[in-house]
């Protein structure tokens, strides 16, 4: 459904007829969505202009930056940010970088290695926006999800502008708090819309101290970059225990401890996608690991400021480890693989091949929340695919799921996954039956309440669950939205 | 294989982005991280391999329908590879062979590139796809004394290519590397006039049917000659003979070789000794035909395993531009006595397109430069002198883009120092 010629016009003389495409045609490109237009603006007046456009014409529009998998309303008008891709500035007295939306976490990062500084890569992958809100391999050292946005340039549904944190009463960008308007709560979290009313044209975001090497001593070619050498004072090495409660005293201890900059709770079939270059390779390695593994583990990454602090963070981690006899494994001990590893996990978060090279597609329910609680929840939900995995609809990965602390606490993101192909009908139906009943378990159960839920859900059931937050968010969208031009209430979930 | 044998490779694809930056973890700075041209230049999805992967699925689901922005995406593309090799980094799935079949797939929908439409028809009257006659192609040659292939049966057979043959300000590549050649002892010959284009530009361009016909008559010169090794420093020339001939069944027991290859193993065995000093410092220009492109064909056929997993019987063992030509131009480079090589952030299996492939320089020559202006930027970046490559094509739009913007770097061919080295 293409635009109409004036309003088609409208956009155009805002962006350039270059930079407007609602051929009918090209839209396949996108989501598999019938978008109205897909737009691309150049700096933040024109995302402005287009927004105003857009509620003047009620239009529903969503931003994206670089983008990932999504589901999306058909009719609605796509700004596609990736003419926004400056680094604004990296301040590295106050540990931040100013970026917009396509600056990718891994060209931010690599600016930052170069000044001893790090940034979280999200576990979409660094070839996302470093802007975007997630959690990955670094949440251990490295912060997480909306802790990590400060000051925000923020344009509303209605195109107005709003600058969040510092940002509106100087030009500093160190705090989302203020001095200037705070509004963290209502632009940056994950409860209650999922997805951000509006657009967010500048972030700040908060940067970590990084006392590894300004560059990987990487070798080799596509698909297989290996280290010629493992960077002195880091290592890497996956643990496996005996029991899962022992593997969560041993995290909490090292959370406690705050050695690590990794620690990342993988099961044995993550090891392998990430260590193998297909899925022959992988499946070959999860058989072998699966051998190895005495129980459920986790993967540790320290890295020390000198020799000294490299010791000792050895000397603790081998001592927790030892206290709730985990084991390393030996396949991960040998120094190619760890090099492999260590490259996977800091610089891509290791996304891809984990997610989608099995059969193209997956499907996850994830969850931050208190990690022996949510890890309780894991245990049912990977047992519930175990059917699904017999059926050959998933790919094998022993009913695994995986999790990590977040900045050393109790706190933390458990996630599980389905891995299947998109050109099967049966998988999707099965895994989308398998998606629902573990909301809902959780739920019935009391282990938490899922606000990735499609619209439906959340007015019936999650909503009361958590006193009805989702009436306080419709008054608020009401208000900051008046002309409806936010698809689903912002929610990122269609009813399957 | 069809459009349609790849539909699960399309449907697999799942909108990461991958395939439109350089391999992840070689991501050394804001600048540089960006692997596709086409993407970078004209920023909609459709122009990205992804985009087009999607739109190859939207076509097998709906129908295609050729509207002027998705023949734009279509012919506004380098068929570089560099989507392919990213993307393949984390999957196990065809990117750049689907791309090349919906190209292939509008020019047999009658929706050819009307500047393409022209070149082709050249190599079908005139087998050459730069303008030049017949009578011409091998008058880079007089005086040189060299083998005549079709009146002597010759082991090793050396192919100038269209651009080399013709072109005035290249002739001077294929006299260099005649006389390297006669200076190493190699007993070669070439067909001068009666050399041909190989046509792979042609099969780039969407043209399979006159590739492929083109392609026979090259093999027929080529068989008449009794050559038994061919040797083109023409990076395009080597992939098509070398790999595409191979893809089609065409290229028999054919020894190819890179001139970049043959002159490495004769560095090695001391049969030519690069002595004199030659004061430069470069780097060097992965060109994609060599690298990626370059990377050998291998034959399967095959079978999706029934289930979760995209795998297939018996297993498919993908082409990920690993196996490239990468060593032995470094090798030469690092063999001249005063040449310093300094790398470019992009190399190998994920340097950067010159922009001279896929047709392009005739469907699109303002994108081509432009993507040729990238790669110079990269180059001055790095304070070398020149810029060294080992493709004539690359060589030419290199030249014609720094002469156009303006700028002091160098541009050689690799054969063209290693002559001022010998």
């Amino acid at each position: 459904m293409a635009l109409d010629k004036d309003i088609h016009n409208t956009f155009a003389d805002v962006v350039g007829e270059e930079n407007i495409c609602d051929d009918p045609v090209m839209m396949g490109a996108y989501f598999k969505t019938d978008f109205a237009a897909v737009i691309m603006p150049k700096d933040t007046a024109e995302v402005q202009a287009v927004v105003k456009l857009c509620n003047k014409f009620k239009l529903q529009f969503r931003p994206i930056c670089t983008g990932w998998t999504g589901v999306f309303v058909p009719g609605t008008v796509l700004l596609d940010l990736r003419r926004m891709n400056k680094i604004i500035e990296i301040n590295e007295k106050n540990m931040y970088a100013v970026v917009e939306p396509y600056v990718t976490s891994a060209q931010l990062q690599a600016e930052l290695f170069k000044r001893g500084l790090n940034t979280n890569i999200k576990g979409a992958g660094s070839q996302c926006s470093a802007m975007l809100r997630g959690h990955g391999h670094l949440d251990q050292s490295c912060g997480a999800d909306d802790r990590n946005h400060l000051a925000v340039e923020w344009v509303t549904p209605a195109g107005e502008l709003v600058k969040v944190g510092s940002w509106g009463s100087s030009d500093e960008w160190f705090c989302g708090d203020g001095p200037g308007p705070s509004l963290r709560a209502l632009v940056s979290t994950v409860v209650p819309p999922s997805v951000t009313p509006g657009v967010y044209t500048k972030v700040a975001l908060k940067v970590y101290h990084w006392s590894g090497p300004a560059k990987y001593p990487l070798v080799g070619n596509s698909p297989k970059y290996t280290m010629s050498e493992i960077p002195s004072n880091m290592m890497g090495r996956f643990y496996s225990f005996p029991t899962l409660d022992q593997m969560w005293q041993a995290e909490l201890k090292l959370g406690e401890s705050e050695i690590c900059l990794e620690l990342m709770g993988f099961n044995e079939a993550m090891v392998a996608a990430n260590i193998t270059t297909c899925n022959e390779e992988e499946m070959a390695m999860f058989e072998r690991l699966s051998k190895e593994v005495q129980g459920p583990g986790f993967f540790v990454i320290i890295v020390g400021d000198s020799p000294g602090d490299f010791a000792y963070k050895k000397k603790v981690l081998e001592t927790i480890v030892g206290e709730s006899a985990g084991k390393s494994l030996k396949s991960v001990e040998d120094a190619e693989t760890e090099g492999i590893l260590l490259a996977q996990c800091t610089r891509i978060s290791a996304s891809v091949r984990e997610t989608f090279r099995p059969g193209g597609y997956f499907k996850s329910i994830p969850i931050m929340g208190q990690r022996d609680l949510t890890i309780r929840w894991a245990i049912g939900a990977g047992k519930a695919k175990l059917p699904l995995i017999e059926k050959g609809l998933i790919a094998d990965d022993g009913g695994g799921f995986f999790g990590w602390g977040v900045e050393q606490g109790h706190l933390g993101k458990t996630e599980i996954f389905c891995k299947f192909s998109p050109m099967n009908p049966e998988a999707w139906k099965g895994v989308d039956a398998w998606e629902h009943e573990q909301a809902a378990r959780a739920l019935d159960e009391k282990y938490f309440a899922l606000t990735m839920a499609p619209q439906e859900e959340i007015e019936s059931r999650v909503g009361p669950a958590l006193s009805n937050y989702h009436l306080w968010w419709n008054k608020v969208l009401d208000t900051i939205d008046p002309n409806g031009v936010i698809p689903l209430k912002g929610t990122s979930k269609l009813t399957p | 294989m069809a459009l349609e044998e790849y539909a699960g490779d399309m449907n697999m694809c799942c909108r990461c982005s991958a395939c439109k930056f350089i391999p992840l973890q070689m991501v050394k700075g804001y600048e540089h991280a960006n692997s596709c041209p086409s993407i970078s230049r004209y920023n909609f999805h459709f122009y990205s391999g992804s985009g087009r992967l999607n739109m190859g699925a939207r076509g097998l689901d709906k129908g295609f329908e050729y509207t002027p922005r998705y023949l734009d995406s279509v012919y506004n593309c380098q068929m570089c590879g560099a989507c392919d090799v990213s993307c393949k980094y984390g999957m196990d799935m065809e990117v750049l062979r689907p791309i090349q079949e919906l190209r292939i797939k509008a020019v047999e929908d009658g929706h050819a590139h009307p500047a393409l439409d022209k070149v082709v028809e050249r190599m079908r009257k005139q087998g050459t796809m730069v303008p030049g006659g017949r009578g011409e192609r091998g008058d880079w040659a007089d005086g040189l004394g060299l083998v005549d292939a079709t009146k002597q049966k010759v082991d090793v057979l050396y192919h100038a290519g269209c651009l080399t043959s013709y072109d005035k300000d290249l002739q001077g590549l294929a006299k260099a590397t005649a006389s390297i050649l006669s200076k190493a002892g190699i007993k070669f010959g070439i067909a001068g006039n009666s050399e041909t284009c190989c046509g792979g530009r042609a099969y780039e361009m969407g043209y399979q049917a006159d590739f492929l016909a083109q392609a026979k008559k090259s093999m027929d010169v080529i068989k008449q000659s009794g050559a038994k090794t061919l040797v083109t420093s023409c990076a395009t020339c080597y992939q098509v003979y070398n790999v595409l001939y191979d893809q089609f069944g065409l290229k028999g027991d054919l020894e190819v070789l890179h001139i970049s290859q043959l002159i490495a193993s004769l560095i090695d065995k001391g049969k030519l000794n690069p002595k004199n000093k030659v004061d430069l410092s470069v780097t060097y220009h992965d060109p994609c035909h060599l690298g990626r492109l370059g990377e050998p064909w291998i034959h399967w056929e095959g079978k999706k395993v029934p289930g979760d997993r995209f795998i297939f019987e018996p297993q498919k063992i993908y082409r990920r531009g690993a196996k490239g030509v990468y060593e032995p131009p470094r090798k030469v480079i690092a063999s001249l006595p005063g040449v310093t090589l300094t790398e470019m952030d992009r190399i190998k299996e994920y340097a950067w397109c010159s922009g001279s492939c896929g047709g392009v320089t005739d469907s699109n020559p303002e994108y081509a430069e432009w993507t040729a202006n990238e790669r110079i930027e990269e180059a001055v970046s790095t304070g070398a002198e020149a810029i060294v490559t080992a493709s004539p094509w690359s060589e030419k739009l290199f030249s014609e883009t720094i002469k156009k913007n303006g700028g002091s770097l160098k541009v050689y061919d690799i054969v063209e120092l290693v002559a001022q080295a010998i």
